[in-house]
């Protein structure tokens, strides 16, 4: 009887010892390991430790790493990182990175965008100084956010906080798309400037219409211009006669009024119904995590 | 040489030919476009008549495609003709809207208008162009002015001032890049989003600029001689300067304003009419100012239609077009000499 029960102790015991191993095990995969080496858009450094100082030149990597909880270990960001309102925001430019003003701050960890003007020598330069940098190439879809998201996360140890954040992420856009897919589809225009340069189905922004069922109206222009970027011409606006129309560029003063008042637009279903969508600033243009109440905003105005 | 260049030699039958031109080109660039639409259809609605055309048909030729065609004639035209007198009055065959920092100037003035000014002040960009043409030509003719004695030290504060105006709108640009996407394709230049109201508004200082220009093109002759021959002949060469230059910067600032930067038209045409008109040089204004439109209409009609449903930007066109012509105009030209 004893024995049983002792037995059945010892095995409660192995479980338990079992489990814990195995927790921790999670743990200690959950924490990066320094030094770490990184690949990025196809520029390799090395972090020697946890960085606690870094700047973000990437108005994207900045609401990435506030998301994920790393807003404490960042130190400054540049110039047009407005979002979230907490972020140290500097007079750093993302565009066209001063090394001196950078390495001056003294950083542990920099993200610059490989978009950025002489970005491979400014990588060239922090990596002599000793400084890690993690080169970040603009995301072409969602899978490219994911990857950033989670390279984020391993470099500056908050890989449980990034697999959350995209995990959440994922679970909203499905039920965005989900919801989605039971309406009919729409045709829309997307329009970056009052010139009618637009964004075809090959652009990450296309990849949000495109999930969503939607028709792009500038698709048969995706030949015009390698990165997907077309200027449409109003004569084939106006016949497409798209059914919504999305103005990125109502922070520059386009609203519902100044597209209705255009000679010729009368005609346009979507000015007739008045379905034009005046976006909100930034969110359009950033592949951070508020794409996700992107997709929300975009399914909303479908219904 | 100089005896015969100041006879009146005004070639009518060159300045018909290029009226005909224009009016073929017109007729060409409005039976043209992204979208197809029956020639007699269109012949209906410019005559006024019952079409069997859709509304949307009908407002994409009324309100796009008509002014479309009449704002590249006008910027064509005004571009050309002050190209001409530009060239005139400096004595120098590749003075063109872009010395003097007429254009530039124009240019930072419409940037400063979508940077600093931001959306508030975005419908006012024409006025804010215009403002900067005029303000960076006074600050050439400050520079220059006081100590005038030659063109050549004109030209020079010019490009200065050309260079000064750009560099203080690249700062901005790069101050603002979230703005970067307008200020990028207005400087390329752009015809794409003509409508009457601006055709209009054009149109009035346009035609006040070659109504000036036009009529001090006779004295203009003069001074392509020296000054002091000008003087001979009773003409004060700084005032015919002032006003000539004041009058081709206003014509130049409207057309940059309306339209963006659009090279090549202020060089190119004039060569090709002056040496089709064996160099008469500004009493072939008219038939400058006509080539110059019917030739900006053209590059238009390429520009909406070449890659259709997209757009090229017409300043690509005219310099796609203009520079290789310009090259060949040069040669042939160096050879006959």
């Amino acid at each position: 009887m004893f024995r049983r029960i002792r037995k059945f102790g010892v095995a409660v015991l192995a479980l338990s010892i079992l489990l814990s191993s195995a927790a921790s095990a999670i743990a200690r995969e959950n924490q990066t390991k320094y030094p770490l080496n990184i690949v990025s858009a196809g520029f390799a450094t090395k972090l020697p430790a946890k960085p606690l100082r870094i700047i973000s030149l990437s108005p994207s990597a900045t609401e990435i790493l506030f998301a994920i909880k790393a807003g404490p270990q960042v130190l400054a960001v540049d110039d047009n990182s407005n979002y979230p309102a907490n972020a140290p925001r500097s007079a750093l430019s993302g565009f066209a990175p001063n090394l001196e003003a950078i390495v001056a701050l003294n950083p542990d960890f920099v993200i610059l965008n490989k978009d950025s003007a002489k970005s491979d020598a400014i990588h060239k330069s922090l990596t002599n100084l000793g400084i890690p940098v993690m080169m970040e190439a603009a995301a072409r879809n969602l899978s490219d956010v994911y990857r950033e998201i989670t390279e984020i996360g391993r470099a500056v140890d908050q890989q449980a906080k990034a697999r959350n954040l995209i995990h959440t992420m994922k679970k909203r856009i499905a039920t965005v798309i989900k919801t989605s897919k039971r309406i009919k589809s729409q045709s829309f225009f997307h329009e970056l400037d009052n010139t009618l340069y637009t964004a075809t189905s090959k652009t990450f922004i296309g990849n949000v219409y495109r999930d969503l069922g939607l028709i792009n109206v500038a698709d048969s222009a995706s030949g015009a211009d390698s990165s997907g970027y077309p200027q449409l011409s109003a004569e084939y606006l106006i016949q497409s006669n798209p059914e919504i129309i999305f103005l990125a560029d109502a922070q520059y003063g386009e609203s519902v009024s100044t597209v209705k008042a255009r000679p010729g637009w009368q005609s346009i279903a979507a000015v007739k119904n008045v379905r034009i969508i005046e976006l909100p600033a930034d969110i359009p243009s950033r592949w951070g995590p508020r794409i996700v109440d992107f997709y929300e905003l975009v399914a909303k105005s479908i219904k | 040489m100089s005896e015969i260049q100041l006879k009146p030699i005004w070639r009518w039958q060159w300045t018909l030919i290029a009226g005909i031109f224009l009016l073929i080109v017109c007729a060409v660039a409005i039976t043209i476009g992204p979208v197809q639409i029956k020639t007699i259809e269109i012949i209906h609605t410019l005559l006024g008549r019952e079409t069997i055309l859709s509304d949307q048909e009908r407002s994409l030729l009324i309100e796009i495609r008509f002014p479309r065609v009449a704002l590249a004639a006008l910027v064509g035209a005004a571009l050309a003709t002050s190209g001409a007198v530009y060239q005139t009055v400096f004595r120098n065959p590749l003075a063109d809207p872009y010395l003097l920092g007429a254009a530039a100037g124009a240019g930072l003035g419409a940037t400063i208008a979508i940077t600093v000014a931001r959306a508030d002040f975005y419908p006012s960009l024409p006025i804010f162009a215009f403002i900067g043409g005029i303000l960076a030509v006074i600050a050439t003719f400050l520079v220059a002015g006081r100590l005038y004695s030659d063109p050549g030290s004109l030209l020079l504060s010019g490009i200065a001032i050309g260079s000064f105006a750009t560099a203080v709108q690249t700062f901005l640009q790069q101050r603002n890049s979230e703005v970067l996407r307008p200020v990028y394709s207005w400087i390329l230049g752009e015809l794409t989003v003509a409508e009457w109201s601006s055709v209009r508004w054009a149109a009035l200082y346009i035609f006040i600029a070659l109504g000036i220009l036009f009529s001090v093109s006779k004295i203009l002759d003069a001074l392509m001689l020296s000054d002091e021959e000008a003087f001979s002949l009773g003409v004060s060469p700084n005032r015919i300067r002032i006003i000539a230059v004041c009058a081709a910067t206003l014509a130049t600032a409207t057309a940059v304003s309306v339209s963006g930067l659009i090279g090549f038209v202020g060089i190119v045409v004039p060569h090709i009419v002056k040496r089709l008109t064996k160099k008469a040089t500004n009493r072939a204004l008219l038939a400058i100012a006509l080539f110059g439109a019917a030739f900006l209409v053209l590059a238009d009609l390429g520009a909406r239609t070449l890659i259709t449903p997209a757009e090229i930007p017409i300043g690509v066109i005219t310099a796609f077009i203009g520079a290789p012509f310009f090259l060949f105009i040069l040669r042939t030209r160096s050879k006959n000499l």
